[in-house]
This record gives C-alpha cells, structure tokens and sequence, in this order.
C-alpha cells in the first residue's frame, strides 16, 4: 500500500524554484530516505508532505489525505521531528509531553513513549538541559505522541555522537518493526545506507537518481578500490591484470583501481603466486558515498566551466 | 476555539514566565523599588509641583505606564520572536492545535502579569505609604486594560517587523529605554523642562501616564479623551501591519 504519494510537487519561493517537479512513493513500512546537499530542496518537499508548506503545483497525498486541505485530520496520522527545533527555555521535558499529549484526540502514553526513548528519568529536566542526542529523543517522542502511522524525520542525528547516532539507527529499525513508515531527510551516506529500504538523491530541486540502495549504486559504473601496503613491490604489473583499470602509489600503499569481483581475484592471486609481501588489505565496494561524489564531481566540473566562460568574456 | 487547551498552554507559558528572573525582577519588585525610592525621598505630603497631590498618589498610576511597557514593549515581542526564531511556532503548526493559539496564552499570561504587577505596586504603596485613591474603580480598570492593549499592539509590530531575536531585542531596548523615562512612567513629566515635555507627548506611554493619573485622581475619561484616541489610532494602526507582516517562520 502507498503511505505517500507525490507527483510532480513543484515548490517556488518568489522566482526561486526549490523543487522541481518531484516525484515518488513511499509504501507502507518502508524507510525512505532523501539525501542531497543543502539547498537541494529536501526540506522543502517534506514540508510540504508534513502540511507545513504550499505546493506551488502538483499532487500530494498521505495515507489518502491532501496534507494543505486536511491539515487537522493529517496531523492525527503523521508525526513529525522537523529541522533544529529548540523548545522553550525553562520548559520540563514532562510539562512539554503532557502540554502536547493534549493536543490529540487518542494521544499514545508518553510516560512510555520517554522509557523507550531512554528518558523516563529525565521527565523533571529542563529540556534546555539535555544533551543534543536526548533532546532529539524528546523530539521523536512529541513525534510519536499521535500514534502516526507515518513519522518524519530531518536531519535527526546532525549533530549528535556517533554512539547517539547508531542507538538513532537503531530505533529507527525498531519503529518500522512497530509498523511505521519513516522518512529520513539526510546529509549522510552512511546513515542511509545503515537504515534505508529506497532512497532518492536530490540536488537543485529535482531527484537525480533513486531506487534501493543496491539499485541506486548498480546504476553508476562504479569501481571497486583494492588498496594494501607493500612498500617494496614494483606496482607496474598490477596494471596489466585483468579487470584493473588503475594503479596509484601513495608513499607505501599501493592502490588499485576496477570491476568489482575480477580486479578482486585477480590481485589477490597475483600477490599470492608471486609471494609478495603485503599487508593491511581493505577491498573497498563503491556505495552512495561514492555515488553521491560522482554526481556532486560532475556538478562541479560543470559549475567550474560555466566560471571558466564566464572568466574567459 | 478550544478553551481547555488556551488554558493549558496559557498556564503553561505563565509557568514559563516567571521562571523567567529578568522578567521577574523588572516586573513585579523595580516598580516597588522605584516607588520605595521616590517615596523615601518626598513622602507623600501634597506638594506642588503635582498640583497639590502627594508623589506617591501621582506616581502609582504612573508606573502604570513602566509595568506594561516591560510586559507590552519587551516580554511580548521577545518572546514572539523568540518562539518564531527556534521554530516553536512552526513545530505547533505540524500539531492539530493552531499556532494562534500560542499567541493568544502570550496575550494572556502578559495581560495577567500586568495586572499582577500592577496590583503588588498598589499593595506596597498601600501598606508603605498612604496611598490614596480619588477615582472610581471601574474607569481606573477600563483605561488600564485599554492602556495595556494598546502597548501590546506595538509589541506585536516589533514582533512582526523583527527578522529574528537580535532585531527584536534591539528595537525593543531602543522602543522601551526611552518609553520608561522620557515619558514619566518613571522620572515624573512634571519634573521635566517643556521642551522634554514636547518630545515626550509624541510617546505613546506617555499618554498612559496622563490618562492613568487623571482617572486616577478622580477626573472623568472625557478629560483625556484626546490621550485615549490617540492610544486607539495606534492600536487599529499596529494591529493592522502586525497582522499584515506577521510570519510564522
């Protein structure tokens, strides 16, 4: 079943189009993630999925609803955690619960909702006192409150620990076993790839590529980076094998360069047959990271050229 | 309009506010404290620079005008622009309740904190010196609240004009300062060489002040009739742009 359906959404502020004309779905119990850099537009559609903002044209629906006509009828199924929102100064973490327990007609216990979100003993703190990845608790525990069958989620773990960020990973898979959908606006490649089911890459308001994870790196011709230390090793060689396509030597690190699972065999039966003495392999499979630099490379060596015109006139 | 929940998030941001200690302090002790300090120094005998009445007589319906200027001038739109600034205003939004709820608890939590802070000025007048009242209650109340909501109008244009917090805080000390004392809600008018007098009568505060004291000393609301119209222009005008250039984020 589709949970969010968006067809076409473009977003204008003034003459500036901050989405154009996207495109996607999001079925129910999936985990989708929109990644791309600032300014790509991801907050912007989200915003306008979550009812906070107006479609310039196009067509959004989630769970069946107009999200700008039937606001109060969505914010019933839908949670959300939006983008560095601080809360009141001097507001307890439990004064802040109950103040928007009170907004729901059918509110989920958040004495609960704080014990799973690891807070219950910090009901009588002042939210201005806890620490980056505890207040991002907080804001998934206000985004729970409705009991949504659909949660949003920008940039939740900018900022946080890398442990605050794996236990946010975590929760994220334990939510969608609850059966919730989950959106995920991020900047990381990593998390996306820990968490998400289907992702979309957005860059100046428009998807450049999305599938699943698998899918989304399949499409790009990627390479494979096989690097070792061999300091006394004459590299040349390694170039000829078959599937290599390069061979770089940085200080006593070798690295090589090709299709994935020939290049692979190649040099390690290379270095087998020919003794050589190596160590510290790391066989490194092309992800988003390296989809992601791929794309944003030939952004640049675009904006680079339009410079050098300019520079040229 | 959901009541139960005006009231839970008025009572709410009441909580708020007084934990506030700034707000505290100017609110509800400087106006006693400057009251103590005037007092101590000229008692409360008729005198006659103000026209044969006692300075404490004349200056508790005068602070009247520093008591809302704090509440109207600074505590309303620092905290509006506050709330936009950290996105508590657009996080509401993504909430059933609307976010105009949250301006209406701000209306109130300030509108009761002024008459608090008010009522604890009368008090301390009341039980320090021998304060007298020569009006009628009900006009006294009426010009207070009247008062009141005019200044809040010119909060909320603060707040609606101020791009963020750092705006906010600026125009509002640049609004407030001279308001406090140019205007005789502290240093009083009476005191002051004509051509001050003549700068201060373009203040709005300064007609609280006079419209305060006269109802205060027994005079009727149609002797400042003049004050009270020019308080209502400024509350149709402020209320107007606020409401045209107000954003939520």
């Amino acid at each position: 079943m589709k949970m969010i359906e968006v067809d076409s959404l473009t977003v204008k502020y003034g003459d500036l189009c901050a989405v154009d004309g996207v495109s996607f779905n999001v079925a129910e119990q999936e985990i989708f993630g929109i990644v791309g850099p600032n300014g790509a537009g991801k907050t912007s559609t989200v915003e306008c999925i979550e009812g906070l903002r107006r479609a310039h044209s196009g067509r959004v629906r989630v769970v069946g609803l107009d999200p700008w006509r039937e606001r109060r009828a969505l914010y019933g199924v839908i949670g959300a955690q939006l983008q560095d929102t601080a809360y009141q100064d001097r507001v307890r973490v439990g004064e802040l619960c109950k103040l928007f327990s009170s907004l729901y007609r059918n509110p989920a216990s958040y004495e609960e909702l704080l014990e799973i979100m690891q807070l219950g003993d910090r009901r009588r703190a002042l939210v201005s006192t806890l620490s980056g990845g505890q207040r991002q608790r907080l804001s998934i525990v206000l985004a729970l409150l409705p009991n949504p069958r659909v949660v949003f989620l920008d940039e939740l773990t900018t900022g946080l620990d890398p442990r605050a960020r794996h236990q946010m990973w975590d929760l994220m898979l334990q939510l969608r076993e609850r059966g919730l959908t989950i959106v995920l606006v991020s900047h990381y490649m990593d998390e996306v790839e820990a968490v998400c089911d289907r992702v979309a890459i957005m860059d100046r308001g428009r998807i450049l590529v999305d599938g699943s994870v698998g899918d989304v790196v399949g499409r790009f011709d990627l390479l494979t980076e096989i690097s070792f230390y061999a300091g006394l090793m004459q590299s040349g060689e390694l170039a000829g094998l078959a599937g290599v396509q390069s061979v770089e030597r940085q200080r006593n690190r070798i690295i090589v360069r090709g299709r994935s699972d020939e290049a692979v065999g190649a040099v390690l039966q290379y270095l087998g047959q020919n003794s050589v003495a190596y160590s510290g392999l790391v066989v490194k499979q092309p992800g988003l990271e390296e989809v992601f630099l791929e794309l944003a490379g030939y952004r640049l060596s675009e904006a680079s050229s339009t410079a050098a015109g300019e520079r040229g006139r | 309009m959901d009541l139960r929940i005006a009231l839970k998030l008025t009572v709410l941001e009441g909580k708020l506010f007084l934990r506030n200690y700034i707000n505290v302090f100017f609110l509800l002790l400087f106006p006693s404290l400057i009251l103590l300090l005037f007092g101590g120094m000229f008692g409360n005998e008729p005198a006659a620079i103000f026209g044969g009445y006692g300075t404490v007589d004349v200056s508790v319906p005068a602070y009247a005008g520093m008591i809302i200027s704090v509440t109207g001038l600074m505590c309303l739109p620092l905290t509006l622009s506050e709330y936009r600034e950290k996105k508590i205003l657009k996080r509401f939004r993504a909430t059933p309740l609307s976010p105009h709820y949250v301006i209406i608890a701000q209306i109130g939590v300030n509108l009761l904190m002024t008459v608090v802070g008010m009522l604890l000025l009368f008090i301390t007048a009341r039980i320090v010196f021998d304060l007298h009242f020569m009006g009628d209650f009900l006009p006294v109340v009426a010009v207070f609240l009247f008062s009141t909501l005019g200044i809040f109008s010119l909060g909320f244009l603060i707040a609606a004009v101020a791009p963020n917090m750092m705006a906010a805080t600026a125009i509002a000390y640049l609004v407030y300062f001279p308001m406090l004392f140019l205007t005789g809600a502290t240093i009083p008018i009476e005191m002051m060489p004509e051509t001050m007098q003549k700068i201060a009568a373009v203040l709005p505060v300064t007609h609280v002040v006079k419209a305060m004291k006269a109802v205060w000393l027994g005079e009727s609301i149609a002797s400042v009739s003049s004050s009270l119209l020019l308080l209502a222009g400024i509350m149709v005008v402020c209320f107007f742009l606020s409401f045209k250039l107000f954003r939520w984020e």
